[in-house]
């Protein structure tokens, strides 16, 4: 099937209601970033979302859509609750993969001449590469502590501070985890990842804040030209990867034997009616894993911190580490938006999208009530990152939503052919920018060149007025796996 | 050695990876999904001494059945730290899958994993009769 496009303005498109659609698609992008989303079959996977029962509005996509798997990466759906669905595949096997920031009180270039030291020093520190295990090994009593308390958790045991809770989503702790509803597999490839990075386009990077937009919002969040920052990417680890797949699997068979009462136009979509006991299942496992990677974050957080301090030879307050977000992009929600002019709880689907609250939401913590949430936007390693606020336009349009990256542009496969012959460490290094790598082709997988430029992603989010641009960080040192 | 005898080919999918494999029986293709999902993740499998692993997995056709197999090979790995060296496929059914799996326990410095799977999605799975053997395509969600 064809998929329909009428352009709307300069960062809308309408994918138009057609067949079994419930729905339109609307698709955030620009002329130049839609020509290469119109290379890969994303766009009828936003049609695909569409089919689904319950959802209201639009099935959407944010600038950065690219190809993934039933949903598009860069996907948002919602759905009534009477009504509607929650999907496995509409939140994505990295349950909770998201990212945070930290602000110093360093400039970047008092640290710049020990950034190879610096790198080579959380290297070591943080578990990084496929199917990494940390020091950490959970009791099954703790794990569902962890995925009951999420950050706090690991708060408690000395990670971090209080504070750093009322700057993460949720608190880090999503509300109605129950770890008996989980797998002993699930449990079993949990007990060694807490404290892991991983791998693939999972990092740690040292950055410096190059431009600010917004000086007063900039402000607030702690953010001056010329800082260090330091930024997290990461996730839920095999913990969440397990359970996506364990109730894809009950959900799909489920499909398969007629038990649900419609049609799926792709497998991976499987998903169960939110009023099913399944359902209620699996969002209480899904939230288990969302808490279990903020808990990661938090540790991960700690960790850096501590070698920043070690390698630098300086006291906490002269670092002066601040957590200024932690927030998600792979994730579903029930939250109150706006259905037919009429106040309605839905279920937000997040697949690769980050929430992106406006300034006055009453979920935002007091000391962002003012500004909007702020959204975070790595880049890919060799460009900038992105420091955005939620605006009022994200309510209106995208259910509170936002970008959540570059979005790729190359496959793998296609990325390790295109970089053969090239030492992408050393056209880093060229550019300023100290990598270390785990996996033997993480670098040519994940170089600048495979991803779109990021950029123009966040000028599509900010004309769109889902989020504005408050400051760009600049990579200085990057570890990934 | 084992995945030597391995036959696939790379699919381009942006976000994942994706592959093709071909087999002249169905035991073969179900043998060959399982040894390449191990050649895609680990670079070096030497050969070392045995221990057998018996699987039964079941699905609701062959492209389930494919999926759930090679959850399981995965489950395997990341959950009992055990590498599939060999495979025999003792039975196969459009339902049903009895294999003997030869494996050794993983050791990071032998095995060295390069490609983290998170699972085979069910997206455009495929699983049919060829001219002359069998087919299938699967993507795996990296």
């Amino acid at each position: 099937m064809d998929v329909s496009l009428e352009k709307i303005d300069d960062c809308r498109w309408l994918i138009p209601q057609t067949g079994v659609m419930r729905v339109p698609g609307m698709v955030f992008a620009n002329d130049e970033l839609m020509r290469s989303i119109r290379q890969d079959q994303s766009l009828q996977q936003v049609a695909n979302v569409a089919t689904l029962p319950g959802i209201v509005g639009y099935s959407l996509a944010m600038p950065d859509i690219h190809w993934g798997y039933g949903f598009p990466i860069g996907g948002v759906a919602a759905f009534e609750l009477d009504e509607g669905i929650v999907s496995p595949g509409g939140v994505g096997y990295d349950i909770n993969c998201g990212c945070r920031l930290m602000t110093t009180r360093l400039r970047a270039d008092e640290i710049q001449p020990q950034m190879k030291e610096l790198v080579a020093a959380l290297f070591r520190r943080i578990p990084t590469g496929v199917g990494s295990r940390g020091p950490l090994r959970l009791s099954r009593s703790d794990q569902d502590r962890v995925a009951v308390m999420g950050a706090e958790w690991a708060v408690k045991r000395g990670f971090g501070t209080p504070r750093d809770l009322e700057r993460t989503e949720d608190h880090g702790a999503m509300e109605g985890a129950d770890p008996s509803v989980l797998s002993e597999r699930a449990i079993q490839r949990g007990r060694d990842q807490l404290g892991t990075l991983g791998s693939g386009n999972h990092f740690i990077e040292i950055q410096a804040v190059d431009a600010v937009y917004d000086p007063e919002k900039a402000r607030q969040f702690h953010l001056f030209e010329g800082q260090a920052t330091f930024f997290i990417h990461t996730g839920s680890r095999g913990f969440g990867h397990q359970i996506c797949d364990d109730f894809l699997k009950e959900m799909g068979r489920r499909a398969f034997k007629g038990e649900i009462p419609f049609e799926l136009p792709d497998r991976q979509l499987a998903c169960a009616l939110l009023s099913s006991d399944l359902a209620r299942r699996y969002l209480a496992a899904m939230a288990c894993a969302a808490n279990y990677a903020w808990a990661n974050r938090q540790i991960l957080m700690h960790w850096t911190m501590e070698t920043f301090l070690k390698t630098l030879s300086i006291r906490p307050e002269e670092l002066g580490m601040n957590l200024l977000y932690d927030v998600c992009h792979n994730i579903a929600k029930k939250e109150m938006h706006q259905v037919s002019g009429e106040g309605t709880m839905v279920c937000v689907h997040r697949k690769g999208a980050t929430r992106a609250l406006p300034p006055g939401h009453p979920l935002l913590p007091e000391i962002y009530r003012a500004t909007g949430q702020p959204v975070l936007i790595p880049g890919d390693m060799g460009t900038h990152s992105y420091v955005l606020a939620g605006a009022a336009g994200s309510m209106e349009r995208s259910f509170g939503s936002s970008c959540h990256g570059a979005g790729r542009i190359l496959s793998r496969t296609q990325a390790v052919k295109q970089a053969k012959g090239r030492a992408i460490n050393r056209e880093l290094e060229d550019k300023g920018i100290i990598v270390h790598s785990r996996g033997k082709h993480t670098l040519k997988e994940e170089m600048p060149e495979a991803y779109k430029d990021v950029s123009l992603v966040v000028d599509v989010v900010e004309a769109a007025k889902l989020a504005v641009k408050v400051a760009r960080l600049r990579p200085l040192g990057v570890i990934k796996g | 050695m084992p995945g030597k005898q391995t036959c696939f080919t790379f699919l381009d999918h942006t976000a994942d990876l994706g592959i093709r494999l071909t087999g002249p029986t169905l035991e073969d293709l179900f043998r060959n999904a399982g040894l390449s999902l191990m050649e895609i993740m680990l670079d070096k499998r030497p050969a070392a001494k045995t221990s057998p692993h018996h699987l039964s997995v079941s699905g609701d056709d062959l492209p389930d059945l494919m999926v759930r197999w090679l959850g399981e090979i995965l489950y395997l790995l990341e959950g009992e730290n055990k590498v599939a060296m060999d495979i025999e496929i003792n039975a196969i059914s459009e339902t049903q899958l009895d294999a003997t799996l030869h494996t050794v326990p993983f050791d990071p410095r032998i095995h060295q994993m390069v490609t983290e799977i998170k699972a085979a999605t069910y997206h455009q799975i495929e699983v049919a009769p060829t001219g002359n053997g069998w087919q299938a395509t699967v993507i795996f969600d990296l």
